[in-house]
């Protein structure tokens, strides 16, 4: 080895991946660096990369995957970030590039070549998906494109991954031959069809229809495809709310359990509380969450990877565009049916700035799970089963029905603007690579955890403290003293438990969380909430599903788990029987109607708001949407009570 | 190709460029985007990008 290559051992190359998306960049990456990727973010932005290390030849690679891009001229947040990679205002270059071309559109692909040339960096072509431009009728004669182009290329398989050790050796070579190499290689023409000689036939494809073709005559078919896509819509429902219960009842035991040992370890006083309702609460409360978005994360990075993601675009455009949206919006929008948290960072897919934050503003309205459990005990307590079905379906449509309208509200006002191009590419049909979805299913969950439990964990702990303090000393002296007046056995065990759970009402009802929602309860009593209510969902803004434990407290019930399947009986019991002040019931059928309008509408979710604020780097987007949902399920609670109330609803 | 902004640019980076063969396949069930093949890919455009483009030479297959 000479000289200057020992000396380029000690450093690192940087080798920038290059391509359009859906090029097989990320399997390529997997294949040269035999990792799954680490995520990181670009400085100043959210737009998150991949980038492994690899090593040829006595050089380190490190080779960083750049969003896709068409061309040197950016159309979206993601490509404007891989541009300003490439050719950043101050800092330096990266040491190569990889750019890797789809074979399946090499006319296409040479173009963006040729523009990448103009960068003046180092070039190392890697062709993907040849077997694929075969079957699709376009056989690749690589020697003679190799010779065309001018440059290092390298034939690979991203299912295979054959080719990946010549294309690092190649990198290597290149990353050591710095000055001169391939860039002095002199620039392929481009005739007036855009085709160098590549060895395409003129003509283009082979007659036949490809199995691609074969499948989008199916899958597209004016009938037969939107079946295809309410199957496939209704296969992610089943998967998010039934394949993910047990699950999440896992980790409920598991909270419980932690709940039991902490109860066990420490006697009861605000550290055993602060751990149990405030700590292990608001992890718990995470973390139930988690089955959730790992299953709808893979199977949207499934459908995706298969190429239909694509096809349900271009299903769903027009229909979506008539809302002020796009087809691409689709995708954010039911992943929020789950939680709105992923949903708000998948719309990182759109790449019209207006398009994209009408999506994110609309993408809490969509009906998360965290709704589930207030809807299925007030249903559950005030209404027979079949009518419960449907308010239930009544319940998710408003939230679609509402995103509609404020969708197109903003569309027509903060983000009007003209119509922003589709032009999307639908690709050819292919096998998901198991790898790249538990990679993409597990980065989700990572930053889920990141971004949202952070949050999440901090506002509850806050609504723990608010509603646990002040203490009242002359609250647990008297309690201690009828604690201590009951009689041994059974009997005076029972009482005791209901005693504790009395005293827990009754300390809550004095605590800071019930002063303010006394305070503010006058807001609430046009759509018929009372006190207890009014406090339950103050508890509820960091996280909805703190209602259901908060008003068993407040019922003096004890502990009350939020349920998705099978509401708590005590809780449906005292929410029927609870009296005012006045005797008069304080709850009621349309009351509980107007509760769960409320709910399905309102912004009660500190870890969305973070995640807003996350991806649209301002806190304009977080504050307006928190408003404008809080406002809007105001004013639907307190018409549904009104309009109830005149209608003669207003106590059955 | 007509016009000279972003939108003529992105059209250009699917491979509109003057002198390129594309083939209409088919329309989404609302009639809106359209589906285009050209240089061997699948291009779906909407009717607003689709009238932005001028072709000639039109052939009718059988």
């Amino acid at each position: 080895m000479t000289k200057p290559a020992l000396a380029a051992t000690t450093a690192q190359r940087t080798v920038a991946l290059v391509g359009r998306a859906n090029s097989g960049k990320t399997s390529l990456l997997m294949h040269l660096t035999g990792t799954l990727q680490r995520p990181v973010n670009f400085p100043g932005t959210s737009v998150e990369c991949v980038e492994s290390v690899t090593a040829a030849r006595g050089v380190s690679l490190r080779i960083v995957d750049l969003p896709g891009i068409a061309s040197l001229q950016a159309d979206s947040r993601d490509e404007a970030v891989a541009i300003a990679f490439l050719r950043p205002p101050g800092g330096p270059a990266p040491d190569l590039v990889c750019a890797v071309l789809d074979a399946c559109k090499l006319p296409v692909e040479l173009r963006l070549l040729q523009e990448l040339r103009r960068l003046r960096l180092p070039i190392v072509v890697a062709l993907t998906k040849v077997d694929v431009a075969t079957a699709e009728g376009f056989p690749i004669d690589v020697e003679r494109l190799q010779q065309a182009v001018g440059l290092p290329l390298v034939r690979v398989n991203g299912d295979s991954g054959a080719g990946a050790d010549a294309l690092r050796e190649m990198l290597a070579l290149a990353a050591l031959d710095v000055p001169g190499g391939p860039e002095s290689a002199p620039e392929f023409a481009v005739p007036d069809g855009g085709m160098p000689a590549t060895g395409l036939p003129a003509t283009g494809r082979t007659a036949r229809r490809s199995r691609t073709d074969r499948i989008d005559a199916a899958l597209l078919h004016p009938l037969l495809g939107p079946v295809v896509l309410l199957a496939v819509l209704f296969a992610m429902f089943q998967l998010v709310f039934t394949v993910a219960e047990p699950f999440m009842g896992w980790i409920e035991a598991a909270q419980g359990w932690v709940n039991d040992a902490v109860d066990g370890l420490l006697p009861p006083g605000a550290v055993r509380s602060f751990l149990n309702d405030g700590l292990v609460n608001g992890v718990g409360s995470c973390f139930v969450f988690v089955p959730q978005i790992a299953l709808l994360i893979a199977f949207v990075t499934i459908v995706e990877a298969t190429g239909y993601m694509a096809r349900a675009v271009f299903l769903l455009d027009a229909l979506m565009r008539r809302f002020g949206l796009t087809g691409k919006s689709f995708v954010p929008l039911t992943s929020s049916f789950a939680c709105a948290i992923p949903g708000i960072v998948a719309s990182r897919i759109l790449s019209d700035e207006r398009d994209r934050l009408a999506t994110i503003a609309v993408a809490p309205l969509m009906s998360c799970s965290a709704r589930l459990p207030v809807y299925v005990v007030l249903l559950a307590a005030f209404f027979e089963a079949h009518i419960a079905g449907m308010l239930l379906l009544l319940l998710y449509l408003l939230g679609i029905v509402a995103a509609a309208v404020v969708a197109l509200v903003l569309r027509r006002t903060v983000l009007r603007g003209g119509a922003s191009a589709l032009a999307m590419e639908l690709p050819v049909y292919q096998r998901p690579r198991l790898r790249i979805v538990l990679a993409h299913t597990w980065h989700a969950v990572r930053s889920f955890l990141r971004t949202a439990g952070t949050v999440i964990v901090v506002s509850t702990v806050v609504v723990w403290a608010l509603g646990y303090f002040p203490r009242s000393p002359e609250i647990h002296a008297r309690f201690e003293a009828e604690r201590a007046a009951l009689p041994a056995g059974e009997a005076g065990e029972a009482r005791r438990a209901a005693l504790d759970a009395e005293e827990a009402g009754a300390n809550l009802e004095q605590s800071w969380l019930s002063h303010i929602g006394r305070a503010v309860q006058p807001v609430f009593a046009p759509a018929g909430f009372d006190w207890r209510m009014t406090v339950g969902i103050l508890a509820a803004f960091p996280a909805r599903e703190l209602v259901v434990p908060t008003l068993g407290t407040l019922y003096s019930l004890g502990k009350v788990e939020a349920s998705r399947d099978a509401p708590d009986q005590r809780l449906q019991d005292a929410l029927r029987s609870a009296k005012g002040p006045d005797g008069k019931p304080t709850m009621s059928g349309l009351i509980a109607l107007a509760v769960m309008a409320f709910f399905a509408l309102c912004s009660q979710c500190a870890g969305t708001l973070a995640a807003i604020r996350r991806e649209t780097h301002s806190w304009r987007w977080p504050v307006f949407t928190f408003c404008y949902m809080t406002v809007l399920a105001w004013l639907v609670a307190v018409a549904i009570y009104q309009v109830g109330t005149l209608l003669g609803y207003g106590s059955s | 190709m007509t016009g000279g902004d972003a939108l003529a640019h992105r059209l250009a980076a699917c491979g509109l460029w003057p002198g390129a063969r594309i083939e209409w396949i088919g329309r989404a069930p609302f009639g809106d985007p359209l589906l285009f093949r050209l240089h061997g890919y699948r291009l779906a455009l909407r009717r607003s990008e689709a009238e932005r483009v001028l072709v000639r030479g039109v052939e009718v297959s059988r």
